[in-house]
Order: structure tokens, then C-alpha cells, then sequence
């Protein structure tokens, strides 16, 4: 271990080209996908949660069920659709960034809506109560909800980033793990394996950790004084 | 706020600390790998410390691995995952062609079969003495042709030779490689699936059946859609107290058998790799051990079917004493990136 703080850290001070490379991809692919993650997410968490209508639990269901689905298998998924003789092979997409941050956002909405769900049919009932003693318009009581969320929007987002900047199965399956171009952390750490260069590869586990941290913290921070 | 600032900074510094105390011990111990050794036998006992596993049984002609490079046709017999038909794959075949004919130029075979003198002290890859040689042109690249998609196994890109071959190919002719490694078997799927424009992998049998079912095709100036170009051999590892004795046995197929008499733990890949081709072609037949799980079924007692990489599988036979098959270069890559966890 200890060698492998000083490979670290000597990497980081070397700024390797190649290094910078991953570095700038797994940021790109993460930042993308956990953000289109809680634009998706988030409307369809707060919806499921706030609103009764049949069928609702069989979507909630559903979604709890996609919460489970096994990073290779969605990989395989797109793999299998944007392959040379998949139904989208005229995309073109199969081992770029873009069809890594599709797979991720299809592995990680799930977590998104199903944690958005259950905060806000917890606080739902409570916060229809008020609208209603005010008199708020339907819209505005929406407003009012969305507002109530923002710390757990906050706290799910960071699931979400955590989620896919720490991911292996899906993005070594359809991004290829392509030097300069789609290899991220999690797969040059698995190629660094391979070799034998298990200090270069806890090295590169303490950097995706260091830059966990930096984010986390700039995060919460922000998220501390958004809720005072 | 300062608080909570104050408190992340002292975990910071904690961790700092407790990671330099582990620091100290390796360093009293870590001394240098030790150049891998080519004595079978007299494995000196400060590399056991390192890596116990060695070189038992090498050079034996049953061993020999080559490699080959095919390019893949783009009026292949293309089936998706329900078996219809598809006909329209896109494959980049000027781009393979390219790149086929400068691996064949003797600038890269003479690159090839030097790789790793410097570093290793050996030849890691010797160039086939019958490889046809390419002296024609080599089409430089166009804003179609420019991406190429090669897919091969994992020993040539984890051995460093295509990080050593490819950024001359790209900077003299303006291609872009695209290397995906994953074992012979996945290597082919991949080309079958038309993620690939052409192939680099070692398993005879397994191109065969590929040129077979119509997915390759012959390159300009090249007679046939196997070009064999390199080879290494593959070597018989274990630990250095060779408990089987396969360092004394007469050929690789005696070694074998020894093992698998005695019951000494065997690592095998296990993932339709070229490495778990050649390994399966080595056991006596009588065991009738094939690439299904059923067929090894009564031997899991020593027999471990890893389906993994070669590094896992390295590691695997470390911390297990098992005996393992495996390419040379990727073994003496292994060994000397010290292969070992601490």
C-alpha cells in the first residue's frame, strides 16, 4: 500500500498524458450521466411519489425490480442493440463515450427515482395539508413540494455520481476500455491488474477516491447551506 | 462550518498517517524484483519471496504459440442475436488493409521481434521464419478509413508490444487503432458481432473455424486469410518446490500428466482464450477434459477453472502453489511489473 501512495502521488505530480486522458474522460462520463440521471430521475421520483393513481404500484414495483439490474447485463444489453449487426448499428455509438453514459443513465435513473419516491410520499401528505390551509393552486403546491426536496435532491445526486464514476461491469462492456478514448478509472484499473501492476492500479483507486472526496465535499458543503 | 472544515482535515491527516506507517514495512523488505529466471530448478530463494511462481517447462515445440492477423470480410455471413441475417456491416477494410500490410513490412517485424530485448533480456516474440514479408504501398489514411478497429487478445497488448508497434503505424500514416483485448474467444465473437476490422489473435483451431464459416477474407498481396507472422512460446509455471516434478519430465504432455496424477492444483483460464485452447490440447486424453464445465466436473479438487485474465490467473496460482499455463510474455511482463500483492 504504501508504495502505492507514492506511485500515486508521483503520478499525479508527472501529469502523464495518459493519465490526464482518463482522468478527463471518467469526469466527462460520470458529470453526463449522473446529471441526466437526476433530470430524469427526479421528476419521475417526485411524480411516483406525490401522485395516486392506478397502476402506481406497479410502476414503484417495476422500478425497485430495474434497481437490481446487474451493470453487465445492461451492458450486454446495449451492447448486443449498438453492435456492428445490432438494430442500431448505423449510430455508430458502440465503444464511445456517449453509449457509456447511455448505459450508466439506464443503470442509475432507477436509483434515482426509487430514492426520490420514498422521501416524498413521506412528506407528501404534509406538505398537501399546508397547500391546502393556504389555499395553494395545484401548481404552487407542486413548487412547494419540489422545494421540500432540495437536501434529498442533493444527497441523490451524490448517489448517483458515486454510482457512476465507481461502475465497471457496463462501461468496460460497451465503451471497450479503448486507450485515448473510453477508458475510464474503473477499467484502466482492471487493465492495470491484468499486467500485474497492482501498485499502479491501487494508485489509480486512491486518485477516483481522492476526486470522490473533493466532489463530496464541495457537495455537501453546498448542500449545508442551501438547506439553512 | 470551520468545524466540520477542521474535523475533514484531521481524517485527511489520519489517513495520510496510518498510509505511511504501511509504507515503512514494504520498504525494508521491497527489494528490486529479481530478473525472472530461466534455471527450472534452482530457484533462488530471495525470488521466492517475490514471486514463487516460475518458469518449469518451456521450449518444447508442442508450446509454441503463434500469432495471427485476419481481416474481417464485410460480406461475411453476419447473423444479429435472433440468427437473422445481416448484410450490411460496416467494416472498414482499407483501414485493415493498411494496418495489415505495415505489420507485414519488415520495419515492424523487425520492431516485433526485438520488443522487450531491451527491458526483459530476451526476445519476448520471434517473427515466423516463412512470415510473407509486404514491400508494396501502404495507403495512407482518409477521413473515412482513419478509425480502425482492431480486436486481440490480451497477451500482445498486455506485454506492451502494441503500445511499442502502433504509434509509428498511426504517426506515419494518420490512422487511429482502436485496440480492444480480450481473450481469442471474445476477440473472434467481437469480429463476429462486426465490432472489429480485423483480428490478431493465437489459436489455431479457433481461426480456422472463423475462416471456415466465411468472416475472413484475403488481404492484397497475401495468399491466404491466415497470415501467421509471430510466434512465443507458451511456458508450464508453478512453484518453485515443484511438488509434481514436471521440471524433470521428458516433454510438456509427461508434465501434464504428472499433474494431473498427483492432483496438484491447475489454474485454468477457463474463457475460451487461446491460452485455455492450447492448455485443453495438453491434458491426457483419457481425462477427457474439454471447454465444458461438465467435463471437469470430477476433478475440482485440483482443477480450477478461474474464467479470467491471465494476470488474475497468475495471481491466483501464486497465493493457491497451483501450476499454471501461460504465454511467456505476458509472464515475464508480470513478473517484472512484481506481480505480486504485498
Amino acid at each position: 500500500m504504501g508504495s502505492a501512495l507514492h506511485k500515486a502521488i508521483e503520478l499525479i505530480l508527472s501529469a502523464d498524458a495518459e493519465l490526464l486522458n482518463i482522468l478527463s474522460v471518467t469526469a466527462r462520463m460520470s458529470l453526463q450521466s449522473s446529471l441526466l440521471a437526476l433530470l430524469l430521475g427526479v421528476p419521475l421520483g417526485i411524480w411516483l411519489g406525490a401522485c395516486r393513481f392506478p397502476g402506481r404500484g406497479v410502476l414503484v414495483v417495476a422500478n425497485r425490480t430495474l434497481m437490481g439490474l446487474p451493470p453487465v447485463v445492461c451492458g450486454l444489453l446495449f451492447y448486443m442493440l449498438f453492435s456492428g449487426v445490432g438494430p442500431f448499428r448505423h449510430m455508430k455509438l458502440l465503444f464511445t463515450v456517449k453509449i457509456m453514459v447511455m448505459a450508466q443513465v439506464a443503470l442509475i435513473t432507477p436509483i434515482i427515482i426509487s430514492n426520490m419516491e420514498t422521501y416524498v410520499a413521506g412528506i407528501a401528505p404534509a406538505v398537501r395539508e399546508t397547500a391546502k390551509g393556504l389555499g395553494l393552486s395545484g401548481w404552487k403546491t407542486f413548487a412547494l413540494l419540489c422545494n421540500e426536496c432540495v437536501y434529498q435532491i442533493i444527497s441523490v445526486y451524490l448517489l448517483a455520481f458515486a454510482r457512476s464514476i465507481a461502475e465497471v461491469g457496463a462501461v468496460s462492456m460497451v465503451g471497450g476500455a479503448i486507450a485515448w478514448k473510453t477508458n475510464v478509472m474503473t477499467t484502466a484499473i482492471m487493465q492495470y491488474t491484468n499486467r500485474g501492476s497492482f501498485s499502479l492500479g491501487i494508485a489509480l483507486g486512491m486518485i477516483l477516491m481522492a476526486t470522490s472526496l473533493l466532489v463530496n465535499i464541495v457537495i455537501s458543503l453546498l448542500q449545508r447551506r442551501l438547506s439553512r | 462550518m470551520k468545524k466540520i472544515l477542521s474535523l475533514l482535515l484531521v481524517c485527511v491527516m489520519l489517513f495520510g498517517l496510518a498510509a505511511c506507517g504501511a509504507a515503512e514495512k514494504p520498504a525494508q523488505t521491497g527489494a528490486p524484483t529479481p530478473a525472472p529466471t530461466e534455471a527450472p530448478t534452482a530457484a533462488p530463494t530471495e525470488a521466492a519471496l517475490v514471486v514463487d511462481t516460475c518458469i518449469l517447462k518451456e521450449a518444447d515445440d508442442k508450446m509454441r504459440n503463434t500469432y495471427t492477423l485476419l481481416a474481417v470480410n464485410p460480406d461475411a455471413p453476419f447473423t444479429d442475436a435472433d440468427g437473422n441475417a445481416v448484410s450490411d456491416v460496416a467494416v472498414n477494410t482499407a483501414g485493415a488493409d493498411a494496418l495489415i500490410h505495415w505489420m507485414l513490412s519488415q520495419e515492424a517485424l523487425d520492431m516485433a521481434g526485438n520488443y522487450g530485448v531491451a527491458e526483459y533480456g530476451e526476445h519476448l516474440f520471434y517473427v515466423k521464419d516463412d512470415a510473407p514479408v509486404y514491400t508494396g504501398e501502404i495507403a495512407p489514411a482518409t477521413e473515412e478509413t482513419k478509425t480502425i478497429r482492431l480486436s486481440t487478445t490480451t497477451s500482445v497488448k498486455d506485454s506492451g508490444l502494441l503500445d511499442d508497434l502502433l504509434p509509428v503505424f498511426e504517426s506515419t500514416y494518420g490512422y487511429t487503432v482502436e485496440v480492444q483485448s480480450a481473450g481469442t474467444g471474445k476477440a473472434i465473437n467481437a469480429a463476429k458481432f462486426g465490432n472489429a476490422d480485423l483480428i490478431l489473435v493465437h489459436s489455431k483451431s479457433q481461426e480456422e473455424a472463423f475462416v471456415e464459416a466465411g468472416f475472413a477474407r484475403v488481404v492484397d498481396g497475401f495468399e491466404a486469410e491466415r497470415i501467421s507472422f509471430i510466434y512465443n512460446f507458451f511456458v508450464l509455471c508453478g512453484p518453485s518446490a515443484d511438488p509434481a516434478g514436471v521440471a524433470d519430465c521428458d516433454s510438456v504432455l509427461d508434465a501434464f500428466a504428472a499433474i494431473a496424477e498427483g492432483k496438484y492444483p491447475f489454474i485454468s483460464r477457463g474463457d475460451a482464450s487461446g491460452t485455455h485452447t492450447k492448455e485443453l490440447s495438453l491434458w491426457p486424453e483419457a481425462l477427457g477434459i474439454t471447454a465444458d464445465a461438465a467435463s471437469f466436473a470430477d476433478y475440482t479438487d485440483w482443477y480450477i477453472s478461474a474464467n479470467a485474465g491471465m494476470g488474475a490467473c497468475l495471481v491466483m496460482a501464486e497465493e493457491m502453489g497451483a501450476y499454471i499455463l501461460t504465454d511467456k510474455a505476458t509472464f515475464l511482463t508480470f513478473v517484472a511489473n512484481d506481480g505480486v500483492m504485498e
